[in-house]
């Protein structure tokens, strides 16, 4: 089995390129992948934490389901925001949603 | 007493009623005048053995109005009833065809109801109170014609003249009030020396401003601008005579010292007006002159110690001046002037009326049998029986040379005919009047001894002296008849035409101080009002400041605050960009900060 270290730098990768995406895209479906992904880098690390250090309890397993339903709730909620801006303006560009600006 | 009201009450009545009825104004003057001459004689008549007979009337608390018929107020307010009397017929004629009947004879009316109360005031009180009003009656009555150039300034003068004189009367009352505590005129007239020198000086002011003594002279010659009748009645038995009576009513008050003061200022008057009233070219402005120059002569008699002498030529100087007023006043009738260019013959022509001047010319000039004579002569008797005689006497002489030089000289320009008038007709009222008066004038030298008699004291006599005065009197008639007035004085005759005014007067003695005093007054004014200013003015700078410490301390503070409150809330608004890139950035930076202390956090000790 590959060691610890390789799992940690696999989940580093995911949240980096995760951040990047989030960063660098202007569209909201696209950022909400970033968004995923850099919640999947930060999933890998907890696994990878669990099965190396803890193995023999349960939590580890039980937090990552969390996040996993948390990520599907984000979603179900980011994307019906993205559909409700689709359908008002034609677009969901983010550069162009300055509706919040104080 | 009842007759003594009766001669200030008749007056005073028919002034009141010509005032409300507005017709019947001469009738109504004329019974009122003659109801006041009845009620003096026979008062006089009643006191004529030396009684006096006194009356208080309720005047204020305190100060009853107090009437006294003594022999001297008595035989005053006699003179003033008949000659207000004998002018008053005079002028129902004067004053035929003109306007504001009402107005003229009510004055008269008044002014004759305010003399006698004033002859016959026992109190300092009533005697201010009348000599107010006589001084106000004669301002009215020489601004009759208020509408001609000229005469409302001359009324205001001569009422600004006698008024600032007459507070030497009030000053003098004050003094002789609080030395005795009692406004009696009898009781007050043997106070002590210090305070009768005060007060006799002062009484010695009114009298010179009411009779147009030297320094005050100039207001008489103006008050001609007045009706003749005016005229006549002013100067012969009010307003003018008002400050030789009081000299003589009050000459057992005054000291030796006040006596020599009075002697001087009416020997010196005297002779200066005697001077003026040569020069004038006036018939007038001669005769307002020639007044001044008799009371002079009954000053100096007062001073000389004989009041009695001064008060005899009273009584016939009333006679003779007003007649040749009255005489002056037909001639202005006919000719429409009183100068003397104008006048010129117009003895020729109303033969009668100058008949009359001329008789009452040589009593005022002293020529025996009139009454002049008699009066003149007692009174230069009286300035050499004198203490002072070296000093009085030869003035005397020379005012009593005056009279009769300018008195020459006026019946000679009356006479010398230039060419013919026409003739006017005359009025029967004016020759009535003027003949009593003039009637009056001749005789009256035989009412000498009635009047020391009723008097009680010797009118002194001096052969010697009364040959040097008719020689003088006979002398000085030829002189002013002979030799014209500009030969006569040379050069001073320019001054003297003016009145001597630039040699002192009013204008120099009592206006220039009085204004100076003003300044003086308004310059201490002006500086207590900057003073005050400057007090409002500092009061106001501090509240200046204060305010300025306000704005600029607490209130620019506050502002310093809200601006701050508000740029710091624009800079936090700036973050709120609402581009969802820059929130993630934040967010992002804010989770590697928290991370970034808690890695050191970590590794710290």
């Amino acid at each position: 089995m590959a060691p610890l270290y390789v799992a940690l730098l696999v989940g580093a990768v995911l949240f980096g390129v995760g951040l990047y995406g989030a960063l660098s895209q202007t569209n909201l479906v696209m950022i909400m992948m970033g968004v995923e992904v850099m919640l999947g880098g930060a999933m890998v690390n907890l696994v990878a934490f669990w099965r190396f250090l803890h193995p023999e309890t349960y939590s580890g397993q039980m937090f990552v389901l969390i996040v996993m339903t948390v990520m599907a709730l984000e979603m179900a909620v980011g994307f019906g925001v993205g559909t409700g801006r689709f359908r008002a303006k034609g677009s969901v560009e983010m550069e162009e949603a300055r509706d919040l600006k104080g | 007493m009842i007759f003594s009201y009766l001669a200030i009450l008749g007056p005073l009545l028919a002034a009141a009623a010509v005032l409300a009825l507005r017709r019947g104004a001469a009738p109504l003057a004329l019974v009122g005048s003659f109801a006041g001459l009845a009620g003096a004689s026979l008062a006089l008549a009643h006191v004529a053995g030396g009684a006096s007979r006194s009356a208080e009337l309720p005047g204020l608390p305190g100060l009853p109005l107090r009437l006294v018929a003594d022999p001297l107020g008595a035989l005053l307010s006699l003179v003033v009833g008949a000659v207000g009397f004998l002018v008053m017929v005079y002028a129902v004629g004067y004053m035929e065809g003109e306007g504001s009947g009402a107005r003229f004879y009510a004055g008269m009316s008044f002014f004759v109801a305010a003399m006698q109360a004033l002859v016959l005031a026992g109190d300092w009180v009533l005697l201010l109170a009348s000599w107010e009003l006589i001084g106000f009656s004669s301002y009215l009555l020489i601004g009759f014609w208020f509408w001609r150039d000229g005469v409302p300034s001359s009324a205001t003068r001569a009422f600004l003249y006698t008024r600032s004189a007459d507070l030497g009367l009030y000053v003098a009352i004050f003094v002789l009030i609080s030395r005795t505590g009692t406004s009696e005129i009898s009781a007050t007239l043997d106070v002590g020396s210090p305070a009768a020198t005060v007060a006799g000086l002062l009484l010695l002011l009114a009298a010179a401003g009411k009779s147009a003594q030297t320094p005050l002279q100039g207001w008489l010659q103006d008050a001609m601008a007045g009706p003749t009748p005016v005229s006549a009645l002013l100067h012969s038995a009010t307003l003018v005579a008002a400050g030789a009576i009081l000299m003589i009513r009050v000459s057992p008050l005054l000291p030796p010292g006040v006596r020599l003061a009075v002697g001087l200022l009416g020997a010196l008057s005297a002779v200066a007006c005697g001077l003026i009233a040569v020069s004038q070219r006036d018939l007038k402005r001669l005769l307002a002159a020639s007044t001044s120059s008799q009371y002079g002569l009954m000053l100096l008699a007062v001073g000389a110690g004989s009041p009695v002498a001064a008060l005899f030529h009273l009584v016939a100087h009333a006679a003779m001046k007003s007649s040749l007023f009255l005489a002056s006043g037909v001639f202005q009738h006919a000719r429409g002037s009183t100068a003397f260019t104008d006048l010129a013959g117009v003895g020729r022509e109303r033969r009668l009326a100058f008949l009359g001047f001329v008789v009452a010319g040589l009593a005022l000039a002293g020529v025996p049998p009139l009454s002049g004579f008699f009066s003149k002569d007692a009174m230069i008797a009286a300035s050499f029986a004198s203490p002072y005689a070296p000093v009085f006497g030869p003035l005397a002489l020379a005012g009593a040379l005056m009279s009769a030089v300018y008195v020459a000289r006026a019946i000679r320009l009356l006479w010398h005919s230039t060419g013919a008038g026409s003739p006017v007709a005359g009025s029967g009222w004016m020759g009535a009047g003027l003949a009593a008066l003039v009637a009056l004038a001749a005789a009256l030298g035989l009412a000498e001894g009635p009047i020391a008699g009723l008097i009680g004291q010797d009118i002194p006599r001096n052969l010697l002296v009364a040959g040097v005065g008719l020689a003088l009197a006979l002398g000085g008639l030829l002189l002013g008849w002979f030799v014209p007035a500009g030969r006569l004085l040379g050069p001073a005759r320019g001054p003297a035409e003016r009145g001597f005014r630039l040699g002192g007067g009013f204008d120099a003695l009592a206006a220039r101080p009085a204004l100076a005093l003003a300044g003086a007054a308004d310059r201490f004014d002006r500086g207590i009002h900057r003073g005050v200013v400057g007090v409002g003015e500092s009061a106001l700078a501090l509240a200046r400041a204060a305010r300025l410490a306000d704005d600029a301390g607490i209130d620019r503070l506050i502002a310093a605050l809200v601006r701050g409150t508000r740029g710091l809330g624009g800079r936090a608004r700036r973050l709120q960009s609402g581009l969802v890139h820059r929130e993630l950035v934040l967010a992002t930076a804010g989770a590697a900060l928290i991370l970034a202390f808690l890695i050191l956090g970590a590794f710290a000790p």
